[in-house]
């Protein structure tokens, strides 16, 4: 490791940008934004399930609730929404007096918030569209053997429909990552908001971006490739035999 | 054998679609050991017929008594419903059903197809179940495709394997819809020979068919059914070697 | 009535600098999409290898980066062009980059990269028969590309073109963060001035909802022509 760092250290020697400094805050940008990006999908992910089944509800007071929140936060800039929650937080009267201010008071919060609900309402209409598309038969199969709604939901319709979702949500997980990047108009000291700050420190536009845009690149690549690869082991019973 | 219930009952089934009246009260016994064919032109209400004995379809009017049990039925806004969902459930874990598309759950394999309903439905012990499966893909000749997933194999397999996975539910009838249908010429041999052992066997089964030789050599009842009315029913000597009615002499005759 | 406390008229404005935005930027992102497109499917390797380059690199890193790195490096690249020109050839300019038309740029380069994969799947959806029928009546090769090719083309494109179009138009609201003044800056001005942030971002998120719902009808309407010919897709 020590050898490691004098050697990066003589690298870095003649250069006044990329010292060990510049790189610790780009390793905090990375922090955060993997962070923010993390827990808005998972928590994004766990409220889409439940709300992507009462989406294809018969019952009109469930469907259309969740139909108005996903076309307004899929209709909407996610920035707008983070505006929204973030100045909302800011600015509502006697906050500052609660306890609540403590965790709000952070940016990272309302940011945390704004990227949940976006990243939900997308999930919500994944999965919606892939429970939809359901092969009929199965669905008739499993009434004709005795199943019950309940039980027909979890063994047949929610695990058919999360393979079939699978590359959509790929998508949708890149889609978060660069996203992400606007944490940084709220003062969050995510990935972009680095590159902002060494840009604004050097004014060295090519350097503090081009950097930032190769570590996105290589985050981008990492999360399509994890999704092949899951993909092809969730996805195999899609693949006729021969191959 | 009188105290034995029949497996399966209907009376008067009715059934329309808008405003066309597809099913115009039919009725059916099937006994132990029963195998009835139902013939028909496409459009004469025979699939629709058996859709409403596991209550895929709703029937506007009619009884449905299965090993004894009467459903029960309540009038919503919507037309007739079932007025117990649980009692429906059960019943239909009695009648298991072959579909004319196999209708195999794509996301599991062979083997997870065919237990999925014994374990989930019927509450078996998994490793029960999986000896049974194992037993009966061996019967239909799919021993080697256990692991297999639906899409990697032949239509003439996947119905096999749909037919292993009815009987794992030791049900009191099958209803076969148009079992060969979807399957092309060479592989209807296969399904139809599982399908002659299970009625040889004594299974009670209930087939909705265009195999005319299957219906003449196996089933102890042909109903011909049109336009929603049983045209002609009886022994397959009777109805297929001597058509009454002018349309089942047509229908019966050699296509060009 | 709601109170925007004089911000009425800017807003206003904002709205309309964020339509001409999204509009511009969609015509170039067409054009480039096209172009990108031929390139992916061109014998050449090269062109194949830059068209491949150019939107992986797109696709892989976000907008707003991109954005800065076009609005923030633009001007300093440009600036040393302008002095090695000076240097070089003595000639004296200064050109300044207009916040509007970086926006343009950056934006219609983004989404070309989307476009081009679009319009590539739907070239590849056409039915090469068709292609064969039109080069047998002695059709040339512009002719088959502009009376059958485009418009069966266009059939599968526009699903595409639309979504796209709608991740564009919230895109735009990216180049509030470079200072342009859309209505989401406006907006965002305004809810610090007045401290009141729902007022305005609410007002903004119905503008938006409202250019979406209409531009999800006129796509609807050109679906429809476009699919003559055709059963509607169930």
């Amino acid at each position: 490791m020590d050898a490691l760092m004098t050697w990066l250290e003589a690298q870095l020697a003649d250069n006044s940008i990329f010292t060990l400094q510049t790189f610790g805050y780009y390793g905090e940008g990375l922090t955060t934004t993997v962070q923010l990006v993390f827990l808005s999908l998972v928590i994004g992910l766990v409220a889409a399930v439940p709300l992507a089944i009462g989406r294809g509800s018969k019952r009109p007071w469930v469907k259309w609730p969740i139909f108005a929140y996903t076309y307004v936060f899929r209709g909407t800039p996610l920035l707008v929404q983070l505006y929204l929650i973030y100045y909302g937080v800011v600015f509502v009267e006697g906050i500052q007096e609660t306890w609540l201010w403590v965790i709000l008071e952070k940016p990272f919060v309302p940011a945390l918030i704004a990227f949940t609900l976006n990243t939900a309402a997308y999930t919500t209409e994944i999965f919606h569209g892939a429970i939809q598309a359901t092969p009929r038969g199965e669905i008739e199969a499993a009434r004709a053997y005795g199943m019950s709604r309940r039980l027909m939901l979890r063994r047949i319709v929610l695990p058919s429909a999360f393979r079939r979702a699978l590359p959509a949500y790929g998508n949708e997980v890149i889609f978060m990552l660069h996203a992400s990047a606007i944490a940084s108009v709220v003062t969050i000291m995510d990935l972009t908001g680095a590159a902002r700050f060494v840009y604004a420190r050097y004014y060295a536009p090519f350097e503090a971006f081009l950097f930032v845009a190769a570590i996105y690149l290589c985050l981008t690549f990492a999360i399509l490739y994890f999704f092949r690869w899951l993909e092809r082991r969730l996805l195999a019973h899609l693949k006729p035999a021969s191959g | 054998m009188a105290d034995t219930p029949i497996p399966l009952e209907v009376r008067n089934i009715k059934k329309r679609f808008g405003d066309t009246e597809v099913l115009k009260g039919l009725s059916l016994a099937a006994h132990k050991g029963d195998v009835i064919t139902l013939i028909g032109a496409s459009g004469s209400g025979k699939s629709t017929f058996l859709r409403c004995m596991n209550l895929l379809e709703q029937p506007d009017e009619g009884e449905l008594i299965v090993h004894g049990e009467t459903v029960r039925f309540k009038q919503t806004k919507h037309g007739r419903e079932p007025a117990d969902w649980k009692q429906v459930v059960r019943m239909r874990a009695k009648l298991s059903m072959v579909f004319q598309s196999f209708n195999l759950w794509a996301h599991m394999t062979l083997l997870e197809n065919v237990i999925e309903a014994p374990v989930h439905v019927l509450g078996k012990p998994k490793k029960e179940a999986i000896e049974q499966a194992r037993a009966l893909l061996d019967r239909v000749g799919l021993s080697e495709r256990a692991d297999a997933y639906p899409a990697q194999m032949s239509g003439g397999q996947q119905q096999r394997g749909a037919i292993a996975r009815a009987l794992a539910m030791d049900p009191e009838v099958m209803l076969f819809d148009e079992p060969t249908s979807a399957l092309d010429p060479e592989l209807v041999g296969d399904v139809l020979k599982v399908m002659r052992d299970l009625a040889k066997e004594g299974r009670t089964m209930i087939v909705v068919t265009h195999e005319m030789a299957f219906a003449r050599d196996v089933s102890s009842q042909v109903i011909y059914l049109h336009q929603g009315v049983i045209e002609e029913a009886g022994a397959p000597a009777d109805v297929l070697g001597n058509p009454r009615s002018e349309r089942l002499k047509q229908f019966l005759a050699p296509k060009h | 009535m709601i109170d925007l406390h004089g911000y009425g008229p800017r807003l206003a404005e904002g709205a309309l600098v964020t339509i001409e935005l999204a509009v511009l930027s969609l015509a170039l992102a067409i054009v480039l999409g096209l172009i990108t497109a031929s390139a992916k499917m061109s014998r050449s390797w090269l062109a194949h290898r830059i068209g491949t380059l150019y939107t992986t690199i797109i696709r892989g890193v976000p907008d707003l980066v991109l954005m800065m790195l076009m609005f923030f490096g633009g001007q300093i690249g440009i600036n040393m062009f302008t002095d090695w020109l000076y240097y070089q050839f003595d000639i004296d300019i200064f050109i300044n980059v207009n916040e509007f038309v970086a926006g343009v740029i950056t934006i219609g380069l983004i989404f070309g990269a989307y476009m081009g994969e679009t319009f590539r799947g739907a070239f590849l959806a056409v039915d090469s028969g068709q292609i064969e029928a039109g080069r047998a009546y002695g059709m040339s090769q512009w002719l088959v590309f502009r009376r059958i090719r485009f418009p069966q083309m266009m059939r599968h494109a526009i699903p595409g073109l639309s979504n796209n179009w709608m991740v564009l138009l919230k895109t735009t609201a990216l180049v509030s963060v470079i200072g342009l003044s859309d209505m989401v800056r406006v907006a965002s001005e305004a809810s610090k001035a007045t401290r009141e942030p729902f007022t305005f971002m609410l007002i903004v998120a119905v503008i938006y909802l409202l250019i979406a719902s209409v531009s999800e009808w006129g796509f609807a309407r050109l679906q429809k022509r476009y699919n003559v010919g055709y059963r509607e897709a169930d």
